[in-house]
């Protein structure tokens, strides 16, 4: 660093430190004495995301391939279901699948997490409903992406249209499905803290009992961003994942 | 020995009629070369046989059954096709692509499937590129191991559709010597190409189909020097420059 920028960081640092209540140690000490507290909510997020996500792949692949190769009347069917899936708020979802399906309340709660077992299971099939319906159309573009000719020659080998499907269009139409999936992966995990309307102790709503504890309201900018810097870690970590399975799995030589 | 029979082939796509009343018969181990006009039926010609189209009216027999009482699929594995843009399996390596039919289709075992996969690849002089993948080859190569993985299923009539187009001409040749190779090895072909080298100097049947029906069929040498249609003769002198 020059001197010119040594000296223009002196003086907007403390400035900045100013702008944002950084300097009070007390409440980022808050933050910290209640980690475990937060941490517990990461995981419920954390447990919440893969349900999720993995609910909505077992369903939405499936789907995505009914509405590629499908005919009549399953894949009006699905193509409906999908269509009020993304077009319905999740709160909404989240809320009707809570209190209108016959979950039985008397499951308990997970141990440790804290969270009861009826709210988890109606957010996991809230979440994972809605992500399937928006996975299938990842699906659908990348199957349909995939030359027609490449099943015309696997047909013209003898394989079954099922067969051909599975051993030569999803390997390469899974393959160019990680970036959209990424996406969805992502959007899933930080819409996880919509469960808060049904009041499941994930991070977000772990972080709102810190912050309204009486006499903790001045806690609120630290708690905030300290759970912002989670589920930033969350996102990031789960890409960068993704990317290295995306190069795992890459064709040498790209695709021809 | 009659091994494929059309008669009286007709068929549409919507209005337009593409074949019109095809008849000809091909005996096995004779190498039959189609020419024509672009939008004449060739291909289409070819697909009606491993039943990628289906046949309006009229009838095709394979070995002497109606293809139609077959089932598709083990038609389709005793009748190979070889592609215009070789519509090799991306995600697979040359031996992976010639496997995937031995595995799922013919049941082989792992090591059977590669072994066998591995002769085929060398049969087409590929033995150096059985770990390629697709777009790391040239495009002789990649035709190669489209013959290659038709070969392994063991077929009983191989089809060809333009398999030389999609080629830069320095590569065509690579092509054309693995097909007449296998015609020397005594391989029912039919076969939709341009080139009227091969035709002339392989095939035993030359057809030239214009408008979905056939004009003239015979002798290639006959038709090239002495064509009984004046369509014939105007066709074949266009393509061979002789104006």
């Amino acid at each position: 660093m020059d001197a010119v920028a040594v000296e223009t960081a002196a003086i907007l640092v403390p400035d900045l430190l100013g702008w944002v209540p950084l300097q009070t140690g007390g409440d980022w000490m808050f933050v910290w004495e209640n980690r475990r507290f937060l941490l517990l909510g990461t995981a419920v997020t954390i447990l919440l995301t893969l349900a999720s996500v993995g609910l909505g792949f077992l369903l939405g692949l499936p789907a995505g391939a009914i509405e590629a190769y499908g005919d009549g009347r399953l894949q009006s069917v699905v193509s409906t279901v999908g269509v009020a899936l993304r077009g319905t708020p999740i709160v909404v979802l989240i809320v009707l699948f809570f209190f209108g399906l016959p979950i039985p309340r008397q499951l308990g709660s997970i141990p440790v997490l804290d969270v009861r077992m009826s709210g988890f299971l109606a957010a996991t099939l809230a979440l994972g409903l809605r992500s399937a319906a928006y996975q299938s159309q990842v699906f659908r573009g990348t199957i349909q992406s995939v030359g027609e000719g490449q099943l015309k020659a696997a047909r013209s080998l003898g394989l079954s249209k099922p067969a051909a499907i599975r051993h030569v269009v999803l390997p390469q139409a899974l393959r160019r499905s990680v970036p959209g999936f990424q996406n969805e992966f992502t959007i899933v995990l930080k819409d996880t803290s919509v469960v808060f309307a049904i009041g499941l102790a994930e991070l977000l709503r772990r972080g709102y009992q810190l912050f309204t504890q009486p006499g903790r309201q001045g806690a609120i900018i630290e708690v905030i961003l300290a759970i912002s810097l989670i589920y930033f870690v969350l996102t990031f970590t789960t890409n960068r994942l993704l990317d290295l399975l995306d190069h795992h799995y890459a064709i040498p030589g790209g695709e021809s | 020995m009659t091994l494929l029979a059309f008669d009286g082939v007709t068929k549409h796509y919507g209005e337009e009629l593409v074949l019109d009343a095809v008849s000809f018969e091909l005996d096995r181990s004779e190498v039959e070369v189609i020419i024509g006009p672009s939008g004449s039926g060739k291909s289409t010609l070819l697909r009606c046989v491993n039943r990628l189209a289906e046949v309006d009216n009229g009838t095709i027999r394979f070995d002497g059954e109606p293809i139609g009482d077959t089932d598709a699929d083990e038609l389709r594995r005793q009748v190979g096709m070889v592609f215009q843009d070789f519509n090799l399996f991306a995600h697979r390596t040359a031996l992976g692509n010639v496997t995937l039919g031995l595995r799922r289709v013919r049941g082989f075992s792992k090591e059977e499937a590669r072994e066998r996969a591995r002769r085929e690849l060398e049969q087409v002089g590929l033995g150096a590129q059985l770990d390629s993948y697709p777009a790391e080859l040239s495009g002789g190569q990649k035709q190669r191991v489209g013959i290659a993985r038709a070969l392994a299923m063991d077929p009983e009539l191989l089809l060809f559709d333009e398999p030389t187009s999609a080629l830069d001409p320095e590569l065509i040749g690579e092509v054309l010597a693995v097909m007449r190779e296998l015609a020397d090895d005594g391989m029912t072909m039919l076969c939709v190409t341009h080139e009227l080298g091969f035709a002339r100097s392989v095939a035993d049947r030359l057809t030239f189909l214009e408008a979905g029906a056939i004009v003239e069929r015979g002798d290639p040498e006959r038709l090239f020097t002495d064509p009984r249609s004046d369509r014939t003769a105007e066709y074949l002198s266009r393509l061979t420059g002789e104006y």
